[in-house]
């Protein structure tokens, strides 16, 4: 058909641009792809395949390569007992921390967002803790905590009427993992704050407006106007604290080391203490492989739950 | 109705307090305790403001302890580098995954997605091995590629989302103009997209001026450490704690953060919120 | 979308990892760094000769060189012998001590295997399961061995092999502080030397404050998460004749003398005498600033109390370990030892030269007579002075046993600690918590 003859030419150029673009595109976008593959997918996939062999420190010295040795460390981990309770303890923190931080952050981002004064001031200085790099924060906190000189112990003290006079938060097998949330609450806010800040600002004053005169009480306002809009932001600001929280490793490791009594050994604690303390690599790596699906599992079910509509 | 007005504003007033105080305390606390003596700082009825305040420990930081500053320096040397090539990368990828719509940018951006969520203990397990065998160990570079590994994500996440607000138009007169698809990315589109690179560049030095677990497992040699792993393990030692020190060094190592930060806040926020919608 | 793109992330991550596991392997990088001794001249003394006037370089892993204290006598060293030696060069492997052996065994797997370590008697199981330390005697001839005290030797032995040489040693023992003896109403020159004893004094210590308020505790033990806690830990059973593993490394807790070591620990807490989940720093810190009476440590401790408050040799005093049940109040021997790896001859060779130039008591003297206090264990240093404070403990090496050795002592270490954080801040009832002990210790002996 002369018509079909015709219309061939013009495809094929685009055709030739297309794959130009094609060429171009897979070229840009390579060396990211190098990158993380090699630092970041190999490693994992890698230890993934070590949880299932005998993998000790003498392998990496002899350069022998691991055994199987039949779910042998799988079956170790779940008859220690330790996995459970670690389980337990990182749902806990994770939980806990960002529902928190949720509610905090929103407070705060609500009051900026309400023609308070040195709104913009106070949202600069407020990110600071953000910045801190979090060993330091540890530090910070461990300082304040210090069960004999500690700021904490003396304000405790000064509350209760001197009743409680050695108050050391990260002593307790009770209150350890509390101290240890109130280091990342600190660090973590700020960032929380800022999000949904923005978020905040993106609802639109008319129809606030529209609402006020239609005579909706605050409350109304904010469940039916405010949280319907922020979703997206929400979920996202979410979604960030589950993974940050659930990765959480210097913070705990330098503030209680996963003590005491194991009372803060989350599983970030426990493989790298199997791993790198008790040079047991494979078994470090059994430990992993349970978080990361305990994670996906969290995610998926999160993403689950509250959906949210596709931002790009 | 006025009355509950100002109920409320003070409520407000309150609840803004308590959580600043929460959040900028702590900071006051540390700065105050680096200009204690060490027996000023042990009294168990705390002192507000320094009763003898005192240089002594950042003296002794700079003449005695100074080898935290070799982990300054390194730290700036890993962080610059880090946020140099991410930048760049982030440029590429970020552009080829905003401007061309080819089946695999789903994939890409799985991949990317899921590197983000795996916990780094998961891959120092192998990586240290996998590091070993690509004589990458010990060394600024390995530390750079694994830290810029992680870097990625994020930032091309957040790079794309600003090559999509640059106007397609800009580049198709361009290409009328008979421009290359490289000279467009870098003459047309790169200068228009600076304020994301300035963003994603901060962002990557902030975030690896934190990192610990990676310098921790893949550098040794104390020559060769970065600022948290340097801490942690030179100024938590066994012997003795020395608090004026350590709180000496959070302030020291803190400043340069919150110089950087406040110097281009405009950037970061607007770049931590268009990268976070994104990613 | 998204949510679909993560789930399918996996699959994904897996294909690209088969297509790329295949990195290339190599021998490790050797960065051997061959710095330049000078090489003037040298007399050529007969032991010289042995090393063929070749140049040597010793690389000496070594954590001391970062706590504040022990820098100087260490680079003391590094002068003193390169000037004797000046073909052989020391060159530095640092990392701070609770990292160290972590540190040597990467090193050594990336095919850069340290040739020295200073290090404690604790490590030497797991230097020896991962391969690197070597007996003594590849380095050594038996008439230098022998001039060792045999139980300070016995103490590194793993296998049958002594795996590690003493520079020093001291058992964990008493520390106490005359000064709050004296404010108590106690004789400060007569230490307590039992349990009960110890509990009889501690009632009146426990009523004292500091000059500026602050709660002073009488008995000091660490029970924190590290492993030498453990180490202390285990001491203390053996106070009250009680053991831990038997000497075929098999667990053995089914004796009164670790169930009334458990107990005392649970007493101690519930009285508020004994600060909780302390490291051993803390219990330092504490000491030294007069709000600890009495606790455990071993004699370098000291050294820790001393960079806080350098006061502290006027009121501290040492004491025999108490005897605790049907005990003897035998405590645990702990050395500071050095440790060889094999790069064969010459490297041995300078390592042999390098140690038998540090044990004598020109250069290690006055290093462990006031710098890191503790006992000599070389024959020809035994008659030397001693630091006045460790003079009251003078023979608890003499009466110390040593723990038989397992690859995994170190876990077990740390579940001693658990064990014990579990009976005082765990609250839990001493019986119950022996036996999560004994399920979770079965994991780590044989």
């Amino acid at each position: 058909m002369p018509i079909a003859k015709t219309d061939r030419k013009p495809p094929r150029v685009l055709l030739d641009k297309k794959r130009g673009d094609q060429l171009f595109s897979a070229i840009l976008i390579l060396p990211t792809l190098l990158v993380t593959t090699i630092f970041i997918l190999v490693p994992v996939i890698d230890s993934v395949i070590k949880s299932f062999l005998e993998f000790k420190v003498r392998n990496i010295i002899s350069g022998k390569p691991g055994e199987w040795n039949n779910f042998e460390n799988y079956i170790r981990l779940f008859n220690g007992g330790k996995l459970l309770p670690a389980i337990v303890t990182t749902l806990t923190f994770v939980v806990g921390v960002v529902l928190i931080q949720f509610i905090l952050g929103m407070t705060l981002a609500l009051i900026l967002n309400s023609n308070v004064k040195c709104a913009r001031f106070i949202r600069s200085i407020m990110m600071m803790p953000w910045v801190v790099p979090t060993i330091i924060s540890a530090l910070i906190w461990m300082w304040i905590f210090q069960p004999q000189y500690g700021l904490l112990k003396y304000i405790v003290g000064v509350l209760t009427g001197g009743a409680v006079s050695d108050f050391a938060i990260l002593n307790d097998p009770g209150t350890a993992l509390v101290g240890v949330a109130i280091a990342a609450l600190w660090k973590q806010i700020p960032l929380t704050t800022l999000l949904l800040l923005s978020g905040l600002q993106n609802v639109p004053d008319d129809m606030l407006e529209a609402a006020t005169i239609d005579g909706a009480s605050r409350t109304k306002k904010f469940f039916a106007i405010v949280i319907p809009y922020m979703k997206s932001v929400i979920s996202i600001v979410v979604s960030m604290a589950i993974i940050e929280n659930f990765k959480q490793f210097p913070l705990i490791w330098t503030m209680t080391g996963g003590g005491p009594n194991e009372s803060t050994t989350t599983l970030a604690i426990l493989s790298y203490r199997e791993a790198f303390v008790s040079n047991n690599l494979g078994s470090g790596a059994a430990v992993t492989t349970i978080w990361m699906l305990l994670m996906i599992v969290v995610i998926f079910l999160y993403n689950k739950i509250f959906p949210k509509e596709d931002m790009s | 109705m006025k009355r509950q007005e100002l109920g409320l504003n003070i409520i407000k007033y309150v609840a803004l307090f308590i959580i600043l105080l929460f959040l900028l305390f702590p900071l006051y606390w540390v700065l105050m305790t680096s200009f204690k003596t060490n027996m000023e700082a042990y009294r168990s009825v705390p002192t507000f403001i320094p009763a003898e305040p005192t240089v002594q420990s950042y003296i002794n930081l700079f003449t005695k302890n100074n080898d935290f500053f070799v982990y300054y320096k390194n730290n700036f040397i890993v962080s610059g580098a880090t946020a140099l090539i991410t930048t760049v990368l982030a440029i590429l990828s970020g552009y080829a995954l905003s401007r061309f719509h080819f089946r695999w940018n789903a994939w890409v951006t799985a991949a990317l997605l899921s590197s983000q969520m795996f916990p780094v203990v998961s891959r120092m397990i192998s990586l240290y091995d996998l590091m070993n065998k690509m004589h990458l160990i010990n060394t600024h570079p390995g530390l750079i590629f694994a830290l810029t590994a992680a870097m990625l994500p994020f930032t091309v996440m957040l790079m794309s989302s600003f090559f999509d607000g640059v106007p397609r138009e800009v580049e198709e007169a361009a290409y009328v103009d008979g421009a290359s698809r490289l000279q467009v990315l870098w003459r047309i589109v790169t200068p228009l997209v600076k304020p994301g690179m300035l963003a994603v560049a901060i962002y990557a030095f902030l975030m690896t001026w934190d990192d610990y677990l990676h310098a921790v497992t893949l550098i040794q040699n104390d020559a060769l450490r970065t600022m948290s792993a340097g801490v942690a393990m030179r100024y938590l030692g066994e012997l003795s704690y020395d608090w004026s020190l350590i709180n000496t060094i959070s302030i020291v190592g803190t400043v340069p953060m919150l110089i950087l930060f406040f110097f281009f806040q405009k950037y970061m926020v607007k770049g931590l919120v268009a990268g976070a919608v994104k990613g | 979308m998204k949510k679909y793109m993560k789930l399918t992330a996996a699959a994904l991550a897996a294909a690209m990892a088969l297509s790329l596991t295949a990195c290339g392997g190599g021998a490790g990088s050797s960065g051997s760094t061959a710095t330049d001794s000078g090489s003037a001249a040298t007399s050529a003394t007969g032991e010289e000769a042995a090393l063929g006037g070749e140049e040597v370089t010793i690389k000496f892993a070594n954590y001391a060189l970062l706590e504040s204290g022990y820098t100087e006598f260490w680079e003391g060293v590094k002068t003193g012998f390169e000037e004797k030696y000046p073909n052989i060069t020391i060159e530095w492997v640092t990392a701070p001590y609770g990292e160290i052996v972590n540190q040597v065994i990467n090193q050594a797997g990336g095919g850069d295997m340290p040739d020295m370590m200073f290090g404690e008697s604790t490590w030497v199981p797991t230097l020896v399961d991962a391969g690197l330390a070597i007996p003594v005697s590849e380095v050594f001839d038996e008439e230098y061995l022998n001039k060792f005290d045999q139980n300070a030797l016995e103490s590194c032995m793993m296998d049958g092999e002594v795996c590690g040489l003493p520079m020093y040693d001291c058992a964990f023992m008493l520390f106490y502080n005359k000064d709050l003896f004296e404010q108590a109403g106690l004789d400060p020159n007569t230490p307590p030397t039992t349990y009960d004893e110890m509990l009889e004094m501690a009632e009146k210590l426990s009523q004292l404050t500091t000059a500026d308020g602050n709660k002073v505790y009488a008995f000091g033990q660490t029970t924190s998460s590290v492993a030498i806690s453990g180490s202390a830990l285990n001491s203390m059973i053996f106070n009250f004749g009680g053991t831990v593993l038997d000497e075929n490394g098999q667990l053995s807790i089914d004796n009164q003398g670790f169930k009334d070591a458990i107990t005392m620990l649970k007493t101690l807490d519930e009285k508020g005498y004994n600060p909780q989940n302390a490291k051993l720093k803390d219990l330092r810190q504490l000491f030294a600033t007069g709000q600890l009476a009495m606790y455990y440590d071993q004699s370098w401790g000291f050294n820790g109390v001393t960079t806080i408050n350098p006061d502290a040799a006027n009121f501290a005093a040492s004491a025999m370990p108490l005897k605790g049940g049907d005990g003897d109040g035998a405590s645990m021997l702990s050395g500071q030892i050095l440790l060889y790896m094999d790069n064969g001859d010459a490297q041995r060779e300078a390592c042999r030269l390098l140690t038998e130039y540090m044990l004598t008591e020109d250069v290690l003297g006055d290093y462990i007579r006031n710098i890191t206090p503790a006992y000599p264990v070389i024959e020809d240093m035994k008659d030397m002075e001693l630091n006045p404070v460790l003079e009251g403990a003078r023979d608890a090496t003499q009466n110390a046993v040593n723990s038989p050795s397992i690859p995994m002592l170190n876990d077990l270490n740390l579940e001693l600690c658990t064990l014990a954080q579990n009976v005082t801040v765990g609250g839990a009832d001493v019986d119950t918590a022996i036996e999560d002990f004994r399920s979770a210790a079965q994991n780590y002996v044989a």
